[in-house]
């Protein structure tokens, strides 16, 4: 309501045309297609009715498999969240030191983050070949015998969660590396002639002060997670058998099966979820930085 | 004014995405060929700019197409972008693509009476080919796989003629004293003879998703003989596939054959693609192929010839009945595309019979084309092969219904199964689930 402000208030209604236009509009369309009967069968969509709207949602809820596929996705994100905001976070360390070749080693780690995934995803695919795979065909010269890498239903899930660190964590550094060059290098002068170790420098001083980097990595890491798709679609498409089908790739299965309409539940679903997880996971980092 | 502007700033924000609605023309992006500009015969028609997309699973298409597609781009301009995809990921691709409406000018699927109208659905997808003068060729069983409501919609692109058998190496076979096996019970003596002369007995690529339901699918006659009426009680839905016996023994015995070590120690991860090559290399035994492997093996390994390589029906729940598709591969003419006549004309290029003749001599896998006016190449082993089963029966892909679309997930069913998280009865469960789903769907008035 002030008078002095710098810009109109219609400056907005072009950005915010273009919001509910692409997003907003598409968004809450899908979700009323969750209430349909939207197949690729039949030109007609019927509303299921009042007393059967929820149908879609209690079977999404009622079969097992997607209980699967939600089972996995959370592990996926609660693993690779963890080690990529670790890994990332050692490494934005080591590499904010006097090191030679800092910006090379940067580079080098940043690398695998600019590719695509699908790319990443073909490479490693034959790297992980457990007869003429690179990895085993070098395990195989120290004498040591190689796993089935995507192929045992034990180990699959955990390659590929390992791939998708491997290709994320160099851009989880890159944050932490701009979050600890924007620390004021006098508190570790003071730190230094107060005593302090480096660990102590570590815990007092750079943790408390990456806080805010730390809540939007880890957001970005829990959506990332939860939204997970072209890495498993690369490596192992949902095999052996569905043993690391993640929710998108179901989703993605649901339409390719022609059943619009539970692809949209499941969206639906995965829309409410992340955005209540995003929501209380922010509040909840923001309340601890007051805190401290 | 200041209203004035903005509003005008909004339209103009508002442009691209009206030209994103616009379809380019598909004739733009071809560069002008070279071609036009060629001395041309004075009965050449006008070439065209144009390049059609042409979508397919991989292992479809062959090198001999390609050249076919080369020739057909010298005669007539028009070029064909082959868009080749791994074969795990084509059915929900295409699938994807139809059902957004964007498929490529032609695209490819496995036909069959049935799956092309409950998952293609061509009456909308595709392009009613009827009156395309190849249609009279085209021999009748085929045709009638790619022919929905009386019209037309497909064009065949494989062999049909050729099984899914188990191809065996007979100089294997002969240093080992081994007969043909004729039942579940002599196969697995067989199996085990050969592990124990250190020889993998079968060749299995797991890792493609689709070739091990072959195990399960094609014995469909086998399943309706040893349970009269099977087929036509799953059709009409009086009986499901969770209640039939015969098919809980074949999901069994193929797990028997993993867990045995009959498929070697690495069929998670090998590819259909070096089928020929594995089995040239004497490493393995046998493998379930079609008749064209026999060439490519000789091909591949001069120390063998494609006499040297036999068949038998899978004998999986003591089967012995020629199983027998007249269904593969099929180009359909999307119905969505901007250069249907260029597609039609690229169809009727490939349905010449020099042209079908040149994809029958040049293809090793291929014995032969289902249109009229070729000679096929049946090798003497082959047709060997043939004469020794008196009884024929169809493959359960194309005698029952919703079999077909679910066929990528069948292959994940029965590698659960294989890995021991899934069971038998859990696995047909799960078919049955996906069928009643898929006919729900189409309304089916039998579900």
């Amino acid at each position: 309501m002030t008078k002095n402000r710098h810009y109109p208030t219609y400056f907005l209604f072009g950005t915010l045309l273009l919001y509910v236009v692409l997003y907003l509009l598409p968004g809450i369309l899908g979700i009323g297609y969750s209430f349909t009967d939207w197949t690729a069968y039949s030109d007609q969509v019927h509303f299921l009715g009042y007393d059967h709207m929820f149908d879609n949602y209690v079977k999404a809820f009622s079969d097992a498999k997607y209980f699967g596929y939600l089972g996995n996705t959370l592990l996926f994100t609660f693993v690779t969240t963890i080690v990529k905001n670790g890994v990332g976070l050692a490494l934005a360390v080591l590499l904010t030191k006097q090191v030679k070749l800092l910006n090379f080693h940067r580079a080098v780690l940043y690398i695998p983050a600019v590719l695509s995934a699908l790319i990443v995803g073909m490479i490693f695919k034959s790297i992980l070949n457990p007869a003429q795979g690179l990895l085993n065909s070098t395990l195989k010269i120290f004498g040591i015998k190689g796993l089935k890498w995507l192929t045992d239903p034990k180990i699959a899930f955990w390659s590929v969660m390992g791939v998708d660190i491997w290709k994320g964590m160099g851009y989880i550094m890159t944050i932490f590396i701009a979050g600890i060059l924007s620390i004021s290098p006098t508190y570790y002068e003071a730190a230094q002639i107060d005593g302090a170790s480096g660990w102590q420098q570590f815990r007092a001083i750079t943790l408390p002060m990456l806080a805010p980097t730390m809540t939007v990595t880890t957001v970005l890491n829990v959506i990332y997670g939860l939204r997970v798709f072209d890495m498993v679609y690369a490596l192992t498409n949902g095999g052996p058998g569905f043993a690391t089908e993640v929710l998108y790739t179901g989703i993605y299965k649901e339409f390719g099966f022609g059943r619009y309409a539970m692809g949209t539940t499941l969206s639906s679903i995965m829309f409410v979820f992340m955005a209540l997880i995003g929501f209380f996971l922010i509040r909840a980092m923001n309340r601890n930085e007051v805190e401290e | 004014m200041k209203k004035t502007l903005a509003l005008l700033l909004t339209v103009l924000m508002l442009l691209p995405l009206a030209a994103c609605a616009q379809p380019a023309p598909a004739a733009e992006e071809a560069p002008a060929a070279a071609a036009t500009q060629a001395p041309a015969a004075t009965e050449a028609p006008a070439k065209q700019d144009i390049t059609l997309t042409f979508m397919a699973s991989q292992d479809w298409v062959q090198d001999a197409e390609l050249a076919l597609a080369e020739k057909f781009t010298q005669e007539t301009g028009i070029k064909v972008d082959y868009q080749i995809v791994p074969s795990d990921q084509y059915p929900n691709l295409l699938q994807t693509k139809l059902n957004s409406g964007e498929c490529t000018d032609i695209f490819c699927s496995q036909a069959g009476r049935f799956d092309i109208v409950t998952t293609l659905n061509v009456a909308k997808n595709a392009v009613d080919l009827s009156a395309e003068s190849w249609v009279s060729t085209m021999e009748a069983t085929a045709a009638a796989e790619v022919t929905a409501d009386g019209k037309v919609y497909g064009q065949p692109m494989q062999d049909t003629s050729a099984v899914w058998a188990i191809a065996y190496n007979k100089k294997i076979f002969t240093d080992l004293g081994l007969a043909i096996p004729k039942n579940w019970a002599e196969f697995t003596a067989v199996c085990d003879a050969v592990l124990a002369s250190g020889v993998t007995p079968i060749y299995e690529p797991v890792s493609d998703g689709w070739h091990q339901v072959l195990w399960f699918a094609e014995l469909g006659a086998a399943y309706d003989k040893a349970e009269p009426g099977l087929v036509d009680a799953l059709n009409t839905n009086t009986k499901k596939f969770v209640d039939s016996a015969i098919m809980k023994t074949a999901i069994d015995q193929i797990k028997e054959m993993a867990d045995k070590g009959y498929w070697g120690d690495n069929y998670m991860a090998d590819v259909y693609a070096d089928q020929a090559a594995k089995m040239a290399s004497g490493e393995y035994a046998m493998s379930l192929a079609n008749q064209g492997l026999p060439q490519q093996v000789a091909d591949l390994n001069a120390g063998l010839t494609a006499d040297d390589i036999g068949f038998f029906v899978m004998p999986i729940a003591d089967n012995q009945m020629l199983n027998v598709n007249p269904v593969g591969p099929t180009r359909f003419v999307y119905s969505g595309s901007k250069n249907i006549d260029a597609a039609k004309q690229y169809l009727a290029f490939l349905a010449q019979p020099e042209n079908l003749q040149y994809m029958v001599d040049n293809v090793p896998k291929f014995q032969n084309l289902p249109f009229s006016g070729i000679t096929p190449k049946y090798a003497g082993t082959v047709k060997e092969f043939y004469d020794m089963y008196a009884e024929k029966g169809t493959v359960l892909q194309t005698s029952v219904k919703y079999v077909n679309p679910q066929w990528m997930e069948i292959g994940k069913e029965i590698v659960s199964v294989i890995q021991g998280t899934e069971d038998d009865v859990t696995m047909l469960g799960n078919i049955d689930k996906n069928r009643a789903d898929q006919a729900t769907a189409a309304q089916d008035a039998a579900w």
